[in-house]
């Protein structure tokens, strides 16, 4: 578990001192901001008259919960940036070997990856979630609603993290890795609308998308049953990566 | 120096459908520095990386003081220190990260680490440099860094693998200097292209050709290398 906890921590650093990191969380936060703006504006224009509707539903509804929507389309084109380098740079960097002869195993590398970039990805969920809170000084919120929402962007961002790990582990340059990932990601999310638009509601494919498992976790209900969607789309990506890191070794 | 501490007999490994290390057998002793000869391609690089379990034999077994590096991956390898071909740094660390970064990942931790940290930076010279960055150190004081990573955990056998391509003389009679000091402490097996490199470091040479230790020679039966070693080199550019 120390190499795992060491190689998790040097990713950590490692994204931080350069400005990639900074760059993708302020940008991120500056995108996410004025979106948020733009809702609580579009909100305020139309206050009076949603507040006449006999159940007029409050600003977690109209606001938070749409902002928090748009943030899963951010963590989506984000994440992979934030993975892209995690074993194709070491791979480039002719670091592996060193990792190889300390003893750490393929599984210890991916995971130590995998819990490094997940950290930064949970930092920016973090900084996206408490965006909206600030509206509680004005108005009342629904917390538990936009605490289960947080858990499910975490478990998201956990699954988007895991892909990026294992495109980073086939590509051989970061680019690469960050596209594949990207379209991973944008495949899992269009392809529940693809199947709709064909007329399948509740095939494999549609639950094999990822937004038949966070609708409802945005909803403010989250089943066991999405959780472990997202915990086996993490692992299998994970096992998949270390099968690739081992391949590496192979190959010298 | 006559406590035997590596013993690899039969080690085979084949890569891409070639044979890159053939029924290989070797023996080295604690405190002897080995320096592998041989031209690209001979098969020095893959035997490092085996003896230091980055890679597995396709046949064979290699034993570290009695540790068996297929059975007992984890205790042998605590027992190797490897410096690659290419110098594995992470740029955006210092020093001093570095070496706790390697330490860590073998499992060392508190008072125990440091005081190893600070062992391998005073015996590699990087006293003046350790709080800086490795990515802007020079190509010599980065190869002591290497070094460092490798020795900061004491190892038995220290596995280096062209240490001093890219190193201009000086940096690399320095550097010839560092691994005859590191022999009081383990011993050492060094990849190399060149025999007056082998000549200022070892105590043995074993010329490599295809895979095979074609020669294994000691100090004093340098020169008698030297001939074959030119004439293996032009055997497999003609080849």
């Amino acid at each position: 578990m120390s190499a795992v906890l060491a190689i998790a921590r040097r990713e950590c650093r490692a994204a931080f001192a350069s400005p990639l990191a900074w760059t993708l969380l302020a940008g991120s936060c500056g995108l996410a901001a004025w979106w948020l703006l733009l809702a609580v504006d579009g909100w305020s224009q139309n206050a009076a008259a949603i507040a006449a509707r006999p159940d007029a539903p409050g600003v977690t509804d109209l606001v938070v919960a749409p902002h928090l929507a748009s943030v899963c389309a951010l963590l989506v084109a984000i994440v992979p940036l934030l993975t892209m380098r995690s074993i194709c740079g070491e791979r480039r960097d002719g670091t592996l070997p060193l990792l190889f002869s300390a003893g750490a195993g393929d599984g210890q590398i991916v995971l130590g990856k995998f819990l490094g970039a997940f950290a930064i990805a949970l930092l920016l969920v973090a900084l996206l979630v408490a965006m909206p809170l600030l509206l509680a000084i004005g108005t009342p919120l629904d917390f538990g609603r936009i605490a289960v929402a947080a858990l499910g962007l975490a478990l998201l961002a956990g699954a988007l993290v895991a892909i990026g790990v294992l495109a980073s582990s086939i590509a051989h340059h970061p680019a690469t890795a960050a596209l594949g990932a990207l379209g991973a990601g944008a495949l899992l999310w269009i392809v529940d609308a693809a199947a709709r638009a064909r007329g399948d509601v509740n095939g494999l494919v549609n639950w094999l998308a990822i937004p038949s498992h966070l609708t409802a976790a945005l909803r403010g209900v989250l089943a066991s049953v999405d959780v472990a969607y997202f915990v086996l789309l993490a692992a299998f990506c994970l096992v998949l990566a270390a099968r690739f890191v081992a391949r590496t070794r192979e190959d010298g | 120096m006559d406590a035997e501490l590596v013993r690899a007999e039969g080690v085979r490994r084949t890569h891409a459908g070639r044979v890159a290390v053939a029924d290989l057998t070797l023996v080295l002793a604690r405190g002897e520095v080995l320096a592998l000869l041989g031209v690209n391609g001979a098969g020095k690089s893959t035997l490092l990386r085996l003896l230091a379990g980055v890679l597995k034999p396709d046949a064979g077994t290699i034993r570290i003081a009695g540790e068996d590096l297929l059975a007992n991956p984890s205790a042998a390898r605590r027992l190797v220190g490897y410096l690659p071909e290419r110098t594995a740094l992470y740029r955006e660390l210092t020093v001093v990260e570095s070496l706790d970064f390697c330490l860590r990942l073998r499992g060392w931790r508190g008072a125990a680490a440091r005081a190893a940290r600070d062992a391998a930076i005073a015996r590699c010279g990087l006293a003046d440099v350790a709080r800086r960055l490795t990515g802007v150190l020079s190509r010599g004081q980065q190869q002591r860094v290497g070094v460092a990573q490798a020795i900061a955990h004491s190892p038995a056998l220290l596995l280096l693998d062209e240490p001093t391509a890219g190193l201009d003389p000086v940096q690399a009679a320095a550097f010839h200097a560092l691994v005859r000091e590191l022999r009081s402490a383990a011993a050492v097996v060094l990849s190399t292209h060149h025999l007056d490199e082998a000549r200022a470091c070892a105590d043995r040479v074993a010329l490599l050709a295809e895979g095979r230790v074609r020669e294994a020679l000691p100090r004093e039966r340098f020169a008698e290398l030297e001939a074959r070693f030119f004439a293996a080199a032009l055997g497999a550019r003609a080849a």
